[in-house]
Order: C-alpha cells, then structure tokens, then sequence
C-alpha cells in the first residue's frame, strides 16, 4: 500500500488561514541532505524540480521535521483550537 | 505568593494520561482544576505505542478495570528477531496472566476521551479543541496560561503536553527535541474480525497477543523496532525508527520502513484481508533521563512524556503507565502547595522526591542509557543474523554426519559481522544493564 493511500484514510480538520508548520526557503534552497523528505511519515516534504515543496495539510503533527532538519528551516507550532489531523483510533 | 487571587487552583495543559489523571485527583480533592486540550475530543491526536502495562489506572478510577474503554488484556508476549526470511522469537504465555493482569491494549482516542470525562465528572473544567499558545509568566514565575493573547491564571501548572511539548519548549524549560531523544513512532490500525484475531493468534476470549520486533532486515545501517498488539478487532501495528540512523543513511524513507514490516513474510500473514483503518504517527521520547527537564519550577511541574517518562528495554515499550503514575504525584505536589498556599520552586520540589521514590524515576535511573543498548549494533545487525544462522544450522537436515550443538553455535558465532571479543563484551554489557 503506497503512503499517499494510507493518507487518504485520515480525517483532518484543516485551517486555511494558519500554516503551523512553516519552513525558511532560503536555507532549504543550500540544504545538502533534505532529511525532512526521509524522515516526515506523511509526506508532507518532497522535493518538485530540485527544490522542496512543502504542504502542511497532511501534517499528522508528530514533529519529526522539526528534529529531522538540522539546519534551522523549520518553524513547528500547534495547530489552533482543534484544527488538523483527528484521529478515530489513536 | 497566595491563593485566591487566581482563576483556577491548577491548570493542566494537555487531556492524555498524564493531564487527565492529573485532573482527575485535584478535582476528586476538591481543587479548582482547567483541563486543557488542544484536540477535540480528546485522544484525536493521539497515538499509544498500544499497552496500558500495570495498574496505575487504579489510583484515579478505582473500578477501571471494569469502566475502561480497554481492548484486550495481555497473555501473549513476544519479543522476535526478523530477517529477511527468518524469525527466531522467545514466545511467552501464561494464564496466570488472567489472574494477575499485567497489561492491556488500548486505543488512545477511546481512552483519553474516557479519562478527559472522568476529569470533568469529578468536576475538573474540561475545554477541548484550545490550544495554549504560551504560559503567562510574572517575575519568572508561571501564573498561568495565554491563549489567542487572552489569559488565564492559575497557582500552578501542570504541563502534560505528550512528547512534543510545544509550549515548555516555548518557556524554554525543556530543551528542543533532538535525534538523541527521540524516535519516530508510526503505526497502523489493521481491521480484523475478532474471530480471525483470535485463530491467527491462538487467543480465546478477550485474551491479547502483544510483539515486539527488531527489525533486522533494514539495509544501509538503518534501525527500527517493530511492535503488533491484538485490539478486540483490529491489529495496532507500528515501527520505532532511530533517528540518528536514518539520518546517516540518508535515503530510506521512513514510511516505507513500515510498509516493508507490514510486507515481512512473517508479518503479512497476520494482517492479510484486514482493512487498514488508520495510518498515524507520533515521536517516541527516548532519552530517560539523561535528557530530562528540570522537573518542576516556580508555578508549574512537567508530567508523562513531556517530561521523557518513558521505557523500552526491546522486550516492553511503557509510556503510559509512568504518565499516569507522574500525573497523579504532581496533582498530590499540587494538593499539598494549595494548602500552604505556596507554589514556589521549593514548595513544589517534593515532586521530585516523589518521583524519585517511585516507579518511575527509580526505573528510568536504574536503567540510564539503556536505550543506547536497545538501538545497538549487536542487537540490530549482529544478533538477528547470527541466531538465524545457528538455528537453520541446528535444524537443517541434509544427510550429512551431525556436528556437535556447541559448533554449531560457535560457527554461527564466528560466521557474525562482529569481532568475537567484541560481541562477548558487547552482549556482557547488554545484559548488566538489563
């Protein structure tokens, strides 16, 4: 089963208005390893014609990327009041 | 500083265990508790590693065995090594287990939700669905929480956030989260008949079956445990990645370590046909206490995972129970700061020495640095190899004269990735500190 089925599973209240997780471009742009892309489980980091694209909707907030980059890109917050991943089984 | 000029006696940041239990005990004594949850309900962003080990529970809901939202009880233990082809597991079944309850399964968004009522029955104020965005602090002491830049106050916090706890981060009383401290937990809610559940894993009743794994098939260096618990009628099944490995090898993607265990040909039997309902993931805190907080301060004490409480030897992961155990000390530290109308460093400091007398920092002490050894190269790369090939050499019948058993074994041994001193010191070392 490919990931992005898994994902499809899940309930997410997403907010439009709030990026929790937010990344700085410019040290993405002369990251030598994009470990984000390996260690985030859901896909939230792949890299589209070498640079990495980011989307925050399918975050499961786990905070993996936060510890993953070593190099400072990434901004982790929660999201607002009940926003994002929602989970029927823990 | 004095009671009564507060909102709230306590304020307890986050429903799991830990907060819940929390809240739970300073309601039951007549405290002025807010529980608050940044999910809603409770337990919808959570995910358990799947056993509720001990009898914790019992201190905040004494009939919890019976009211509970719990799955199965544990009768069934495993501890295996996987290789490619091979599994060589120590099964362990009892049914004394039915007598003496050791552990049960448990699905968190059932549980938490269920603790988070509790809370609120015993008259804690339950919000769910807020997020606290920072403590209020006055003169470097914690008065409170800030919420969309409206605050609450309290005597005293209680930060139980889980183990990525955004807003003690925040404060800065705990340091960020590093590869040293955490793994990456992911998982998978596998639908299965009860029936079937209990013909895969010879079960009977509402008995459960609970595993855990090395996963020594892994390439390139990369480290992960693998865990499969029996729900009532659903498989929780995950992986634990380290962090620091996957990082050095630097082009495995952790969701498909987990695809590959759930592929493993000793694995994919015992979830085929079922229909995956949920796919989650969580970090692990890892370090015990060598990278624990402070534990407590002015105005506020740090309980369950934010705080690192948990344990794994390779053959137990435990989280929840220490959670809870740490909950329920820091609402009694509470209690007792509430009738000294107190709640500096000092008066909150028997925390501390509660915890230390307890269970859980007498284990997390006892077994320092343990999990250097549960992520080592003789357990990950070494052993799981090794075992496989002195068992196929015992077991394998080809006609040809028999050698001696000890042979067999000391083949194997010498047929390892690892130095023959080596791996003695190494397994010595493993073994003291177990």
């Amino acid at each position: 089963m490919q990931v992005e089925e898994k994902l499809a599973l899940l309930n997410y209240k997403t907010d439009p208005a709030y990026a929790h997780i937010t990344i700085d471009e410019s040290i993405c742009e002369t990251c030598p390893d994009h470990f984000c892309t390996f260690g985030c489980p859901a896909k939230c980091y792949t890299i589209i014609d070498g640079r990495i694209n980011f989307k925050y909707e399918d975050c499961v907030e786990c905070g993996t990327c936060v510890i993953a980059c070593a190099h400072g890109s990434v901004k982790w917050t929660n999201p607002k009041g009940g926003q994002g991943i929602k989970y029927k089984f823990g | 500083m004095s009671g009564g000029m507060s909102d709230f006696d306590v304020i307890v940041v986050g429903a799991g265990p830990a907060g819940s239990s929390a809240a739970i005990k300073l309601a039951s004594s007549g405290s002025n508790v807010l529980l608050v949850e940044r999910a809603d309900p409770p337990g919808s962003k959570a995910v358990s590693g799947g056993i509720l080990w001990g009898k914790e529970l019992e201190k905040v809901v004494p009939d919890w065995e019976k009211v509970t939202p719990l799955e199965r009880f544990i009768e069934y233990k495993s501890t295996a090594f996987l290789t490619e082809e091979s599994k060589v597991s120590v099964d362990f079944r009892t049914k004394k287990f039915e007598k003496s309850k050791t552990g049960y399964s448990v699905l968190r968004a059932k549980l938490d939700q269920f603790l988070a009522q509790k809370a609120k029955a015993a008259g804690a104020t339950l919000v769910t669905g807020i997020t606290v965005d920072s403590l209020s602090m006055k003169d470097g002491i914690v008065n409170g929480v800030v919420q969309d830049g409206e605050t609450v106050t309290a005597n005293t916090v209680i930060l139980a956030e889980g183990t990525n706890p955004r807003v003690a981060i925040e404060a800065g009383l705990r340091k960020p989260l590093s590869d040293l401290d955490s793994a990456i937990g992911i998982k998978e809610v596998v639908k299965l008949s009860e029936n079937t559940i209990n013909e895969r894993f010879n079960l009977k009743g509402n008995a459960g079956y609970a595993g855990e794994f090395v996963l020594g098939f892994l390439e390139g260096g990369v480290r992960a445990g693998g865990f499969m618990y029996t729900n009532k009628d659903s498989l929780s099944v995950g992986v634990v990645i380290s962090l620091p490995h996957l990082r050095e090898n630097g082009k495995t993607y952790a969701y498909d370590i987990m695809e590959k265990f759930m592929q493993h040909p000793y694995v994919s039997p015992l979830v085929e046909g079922g229909q995956v309902q949920e796919y989650s993931a969580h970090l692990v805190s890892e370090g015990g206490v060598n990278s624990m907080p402070d534990l407590y301060g002015d105005g506020y004490m740090i309980a369950g995972d934010s705080a690192g409480f948990t344990f794994s030897n390779g053959m137990v992961i435990q989280g929840m129970n220490y959670a809870i155990a740490s909950g329920v000390l820091a609402a009694e530290t509470a209690i007792e700061a509430i009738k000294k109308k107190e709640f500096t460093r000092g008066a909150l400091s028997s925390y501390q020495s509660k915890l230390e007398r307890s269970q859980v920092l007498m284990d997390l002490r006892k077994f320092r640095g343990i999990d250097r050894l549960v992520w080592s190269r003789l357990v990950h790369e070494t052993a799981p190899e090794m075992l496989e090939n002195i068992l196929f050499g015992i077991f394998y019948e080809d006609g040809s004269p028999k050698k001696h058993l000890a042979n067999t074994i000391l083949q194997g041994i010498s047929g390892s990735n690892m130095k023959k001193s080596e791996l003695i010191m190494e397994t010595y070392r493993m073994l003291r500190r177990m």
